[in-house]
């Protein structure tokens, strides 16, 4: 087994793969990271070429033209929108970007009452949005790479493989795969072990990113519902047949806290939900 | 197929060892960015200056006087680093192509506690100099984690870094 890891996707991309002799499985694996820098280079916010910030700066005026890996992601995204009440949706980018979770860019603040409801596909990989508006696709483009690198690997010829985005992962091969879930009331140090097979598990929570601003707790977990962000301690995993799924489908069970949503089943998936404690009173864990 | 979750009986609750996985050696991780290159050692000791300069100009911290840098024979350059995150220790190796772009990114070793004594130096040394070389055997101890992004900032702080050093001090040599 040959494991690799490259910062990628905003986090540490981990590789593990078996099959072959070293020099052929450590190719696949730069094949995979290649396909993991080229969703990075289409779907990040940050980078000012990619498809999401050229469609942040110009899709409000005209229908542009995107990436078909681009277009599959956000068909995705829409598709769960709709499925999930608008529970998913990849247009909270300006509440994002107000709470200091993505950087400022030039025009990107004024969509904050616009959702993906105004997002429109056209025929020929072309996108409009109906009224100024920002996405970011940080809650499902992740797993989508995970799901391609699995992919290319496949393509090398790879029977066994896990790849780890941060936390979002898919295993490929006829063997158990031990994972450890983090507790959130004690992210580092307690877990609990589950045991996948032939699909994926993503998680969700806050205890990294959630920070306290003016004696309150910060978290980038927005409610489309309301705009603004949840501070629950709870840690939603998600198993599915596909990474892009599991990724966003944390999302609708951590907004709705419901370990049985119906979208769940409709995607042959399946949660976890591990309630949160806060840990001996530290407040920017919570 | 349906999605299952094997969780095991009685709901354990593991208390983990602080996580550590050693990816790539030395020279494991020349072969991944410069498959098939030569590589020799140039290591430099920055002066004060330099080190002051480095910092200001990349806006990051440098942990370490000593730069570990092998010239690459077919042009550019190999250089490893660390760097420091709340919670994490992260030794990774940068790639340069001749013209000084970056080739490749690897991480070369990774450890987390949940205490604070990754800042002590004394912790710290007990990596270096340790004996790479055993990434390729199958770990099956090392077990996948599911959960909340860890941020690579550092790491993405640390090639700002070092690409400021290649501007200052390696380039066009």
């Amino acid at each position: 087994m040959l494991i690799r890891a490259r910062p990628l996707l905003g986090t540490l991309v981990e590789i593990r793969a078996a099959g072959g002799n070293a020099a052929s499985v450590s190719r696949a694996i730069t094949a995979a990271f290649d396909v993991i820098a080229e969703v990075h280079r289409l779907m990040s916010f940050h980078e000012p070429d990619s498809d999401v910030s050229r469609l942040n700066r110009l899709a409000h005026r005209e229908a542009v033209q995107v990436d078909a890996q681009t277009w599959e992601v956000l068909a995705c995204a829409l598709e769960l929108s709709r499925g999930s009440g608008g529970l998913f949706d990849c247009a909270i980018a300006p509440r994002l970007v107000r709470l200091g979770y993505l950087p400022r860019t030039p025009g990107v603040e004024s969509g904050v009452d616009a959702s993906s409801a105004h997002i429109e596909l056209l025929a020929g990989h072309r996108v409009r949005f109906l009224k100024p508006l920002a996405i970011d696709l940080g809650g499902i483009a992740k797993g989508y790479a995970v799901d391609q690198a699995i992919r290319r690997l496949q393509n090398h010829g790879i029977g066994t493989a896990c790849v780890n985005a941060g936390g979002d992962l898919r295993v490929l091969g006829d063997r158990n795969w031990p994972v450890l879930i983090r507790l959130p009331a004690a992210p580092r140090r307690a877990f609990l072990p589950v045991t996948i097979r032939q699909q994926a598990l993503a998680t969700t929570a806050h205890y990294f990113t959630a920070r306290v601003e003016n004696d309150r707790v910060v978290t980038p977990l927005i409610d489309p519902r309301t705009g603004r962000c949840r501070t629950e301690n709870h840690n939603v995993s998600v198993a599915a047949p596909s990474c892009m799924l599991a990724d966003a489908l944390t999302k609708v069970v951590w907004l709705s806290g419901d370990a049985w949503h119906p979208l769940l089943a409709r995607h042959r998936a399946r949660a976890i939900v591990l309630p949160g404690e806060r840990e001996g009173g530290c407040a920017g864990a919570a | 197929m349906r999605a299952e979750l094997l969780i095991p009986a009685g709901f354990i609750v593991l208390v983990a060892p602080a996580r550590a996985v050693t990816y790539l050696s030395v020279e494991q991780a020349q072969q991944a960015i410069f498959p098939g290159a030569k590589f020799t050692p140039d290591f430099r000791k920055l002066t004060d200056a330099e080190v002051a300069r480095i910092e200001k100009e990349s806006d990051t911290t440098a942990y370490s006087r000593e730069v570990k840098c092998w010239k690459v024979d077919a042009g550019g350059w190999f250089i490893v680093d660390e760097v420091i995150g709340k919670h994490e220790f992260i030794t990774y190796a940068v790639g340069l192509d001749a013209g000084g772009a970056v080739q490749g990114i690897e991480i070369m070793d990774y450890r987390e506690t949940h205490g604070g004594e990754i800042r002590q130096p004394s912790w710290r040394a007990q990596f270096h100099g340790r004996k790479h070389g055993e990434a390729l055997k199958l770990e099956d101890d090392i077990q996948n984690i599911s959960g909340a992004t860890l941020s690579c900032k550092h790491v993405t702080d640390g090639v700002r870094r070092l690409l400021t050093f290649y501007d200052l001090v390696l380039k066009g040599r």
